[in-house]
């Protein structure tokens, strides 16, 4: 079988070897459920604290603020309608590029959409003048999915904290929640750094199993919870717990952060050396971003006047699996929320791309797939 | 080199017609038909995976794609006429008027605007065409003209004429079926050996672009029904039916009446919501000896009274039925006509066709009133 160049590790991750040794055990062997009493059931209950431990230290959080969940659109559900639903008429601000997983719950709340400048990146003062005395919740993803854009979560943080203090112990709160499932291979995710009371990490995004996640809650923040049952993780997500998805995902966070400057030069380099090739094979392509405020691993390319879904069928039949950067197509007949947001017409949003770099993305990958395109599209234009 | 426009439909018959007619010299640009995108009660319409599965068939035959999206024709001129007929008591086949309204009608019209000499399909059908000629009758100087006989397909088994009999001739010039001499088997090999994607795929089933649905979920999405009398051959009434209009003559199942014999269908009421049945297999109404047909269509129309019937004369009143031979074949104005069959049919039912075959040669039809 030809061997493909996979270049959408920002839609899923394989796993790493170190994390499938981490779950094994909790298969078959240490299966138990750890709600049960017997000794076996308690050392399956020890596992799953100890990932929890784990998990928390990255976060720079205390273990009783991490929360296990299947996947990040269940904590992004469980955040936004966690806290909403303890304040009625309460006010939910979110950037015009959400995730749709915090879209979706949003829409259920008086939600207002935050915009974003041309290259992805929040406006601090439309933020600011958006909240206003109802304004409960703001969540706003650390690096965007689509285009890659880093934002100033310790900023927002900052006018947050103001509106807070003015209104005082007597007022509502102003939480703060970020989606870091793109940033955690190449971020730092401290808690009181970047400021904020709730953050949601994807397992399956960071060479961790899918649908498995976790959202951070700073102690005091009420939510209410979504899924209701045996009342597991301290009644905020019902359900047996999934201790080898657990371990898989400390595993996986564990290394994701300890690799994360090194992984960060190093795709950061070959990010340059993509452009650097597009700049000279495609002079009419535009990039959707910029270098700095950026995360490494994720370039959204347009090419004027071509047809995207298209374009990554080619690009599938040479052997190289790309994102398509827009979501408009005859599949779903509306352009991608996120390009249009940064000014992108429905023509130029159905001509882009998603690339996405990873562990095992070598600069003889980017090299041959630029030469791949290169004769793609010369052949179109013939 | 002449364009022709394919009906990619993301199945392995399009691919390869699209492919054949490119090995032909053709320059081939594919089509994908939006016809219908909606889910139906125990259905996903798979709408969208055909629609990738057609566009990666373009993309692997380096050839043009574009996306015809018809569904609002489509609704108003299948579905619509679909539900008239059940409505109106009939059994109507809708790949019948998709064939005759959208893909020999609409699609064609817009592929021959958009630039087009020609539409394909993968039907398995023979379309041959030939020159007459003849004196012109003021000059006296020679004139040909263009006629054309639908054949049967070679694949007996996989013959689809019966559906395409209501095209018109206009459009018949305009087609091409290139898998009309081949096998579906051969068209499998054409395909994996090409590597096409649609190679191994399944062949859909069902309504003509909607999907997998029972015709009685289908109904019950957009018609009301009330429960009625079932009544058997003696005038008794005999059990409840839940809408009259979801019965069809000779239908066995569906009945609900508990053990003992099977009932069958014998007929219907729609004023009055009976159903009628039978346990007699016998029964006078479940077989006809004569047909009586409306809407004729021809493509080769035969005398308006044959003296003596061609010997080869034959007629199909339902996809896959046997041929039933014809003793008598009389044409009634231009709408009507009446069969006198060699044979008794089973089932005969109004709102389905008739299609007269003289051999493999297709004559044309109408419908059972």
């Amino acid at each position: 079988m030809k061997k493909s160049i996979y270049l959408d590790y920002a839609a899923a991750t394989p796993l790493d070897a170190d994390v499938l040794k981490a779950m094994e055990p909790y298969f078959a062997d240490d299966f138990h459920n750890p709600s049960a009493i017997y000794l076996a059931g308690r050392k399956a209950r020890l596992a799953l604290e100890q990932a929890r431990a784990a998990v928390a230290k990255h976060l720079g959080a205390r273990t009783g603020e991490i929360v296990f969940t299947a996947g990040a659109t269940e904590a992004n559900n469980l955040a936004v309608q966690g806290v909403m639903k303890n304040f009625d008429g309460g006010e939910i601000l979110v950037s015009a590029i959400e995730h749709e997983s915090v879209l979706a719950p949003a829409g259920l709340f008086n939600c207002r959409h935050v915009p974003v400048d041309k290259k992805g990146r929040l406006s601090l003062d439309k933020l600011a003048k958006l909240i206003n005395d109802n304004t409960v919740l703001v969540s706003v993803g650390l690096v965007n999915n689509e285009i890659g854009s880093l934002q100033p979560l310790r900023e927002i943080a900052q006018i947050l904290k103001r509106v807070s203090n003015s209104r005082g112990s007597r007022g509502l709160p102003l939480y703060l929640h970020t989606d870091a499932a793109q940033a955690a291979n190449y971020f730092d995710l401290h808690v009181s750094r970047l400021g904020v009371d709730l953050m949601t990490i994807n397992g399956g995004k960071i060479y961790g199993p899918k649908q498995t996640g976790v959202l951070y809650i700073r102690t005091g923040v009420k939510l209410q919870p979504l899924i209701l049952g045996g009342g597991q993780e301290s009644g905020l997500r019902s359900g047996t717990e999934n201790v080898a998805g657990a371990m898989g995902l400390a595993k996986a966070l564990d290394r994701a952060q300890q690799l994360k400057q090194e992984e960060n030069q190093r795709v950061g380099r070959l990010r340059d050396l993509f452009i650097a090739e597009l700049a000279a094979k495609f002079p009419k392509a535009i990039i959707n971003s910029v270098s700095k405020n950026q995360s490494p691993h994720i370039l959204s390319v347009t090419f004027p006047g071509t047809d995207n879904e298209r374009l990554m069928m080619e690009l599938d039949e040479a052997g190289v699996q790309v994102a398509v950067g827009s979501a408009c197509s005859a599949s779903s007949q509306e352009p991608s929320h996120v390009l249009k947001a940064i000014g992108l017409s429905n023509a130029q949003a159905q001509a882009t791309l998603r690339f996405s770099f990873g562990r095992q993305t070598t600069e003889e990958n980017i090299i041959k797939t630029l030469n791949i395109l290169q004769a793609i599209l010369n052949k179109s234009s013939d | 080199m002449k364009r022709v426009f394919v009906g990619l439909s993301g199945g392995v018959d399009s691919s390869v017609t699209a492919l054949l007619l490119k090995q032909q010299g053709y320059d081939v640009v594919g089509v994908y038909m939006k016809n219908w995108s909606q889910d139906l009660p125990g259905m996903h319409c798979s709408w969208l995976e055909d629609y990738q599965d057609a566009k990666r068939v373009a993309v692997q035959l380096g050839i043009d794609f574009k996306m015809y999206d018809f569904q609002k024709d489509y609704k108003h001129k299948v579905v619509n006429y679909m539900l008239d007929e059940f409505k109106a008591g009939r059994t109507p086949n809708p790949d019948i008027i998709c064939n005759q309204e959208i893909k020999f009608k609409l699609f064609l019209n817009t592929a021959l605007e958009d630039g087009a000499d020609y539409v394909a399909t993968g039907h398995y059908a023979r379309l041959v065409r030939d020159l007459i000629s003849h004196k012109g009758r003021r000059s006296g100087v020679d004139v040909r003209d263009q006629i054309f006989h639908m054949l049967m397909a070679k694949d007996a088994n996989k013959d689809q004429t019966y559906f395409l009999y209501r095209i018109s001739l206009e459009a018949l010039g305009k087609t091409l079926w290139p898998l009309g001499e081949l096998t579906k088997p051969q068209v499998r090999e054409v395909a994996r050996k090409n590597k096409l994607v649609t190679a191994d795929k399944k062949d859909s089933m069902g309504i003509c672009f909607v999907g997998k649905v029972s015709i009685k979920d289908f109904l019950m999405e957009y018609v009301q029904s009330q429960p009625g009398a079932i009544i058997e051959q003696n005038g008794k009434t005999i059990g409840q039916h839940g809408g009259a209009i979801f019965y069809t003559i000779g239908q066995r199942h569906g009945l609900e009446l508990g053990g003992g014999l099977p009932y069958y269908v014998t007929g219907k009421n729609m004023k009055k919501n009976e159903v009628y049945v039978t346990t007699d297999l016998q029964d006078e109404n479940l077989w006809n000896r004569v047909i009586r047909l409306t809407d004729m269509h021809w493509i080769n129309k035969p005398k308006a009274e044959s003296q003596k019937p061609q010997a080869d004369l034959a007629v199909r009143i339902r996809h896959r039925a046997k041929l039933i031979p014809v003793k008598k074949l009389k044409l009634i104005n231009n709408n009507s006509a009446r069969a006198e069959l060699g044979d008794d049919v089973r089932a005969l039912t109004p709102g389905q066709s008739a299609v007269f075959y003289a051999g493999e040669l297709v004559l044309g039809g109408g419908i059972v009133f």
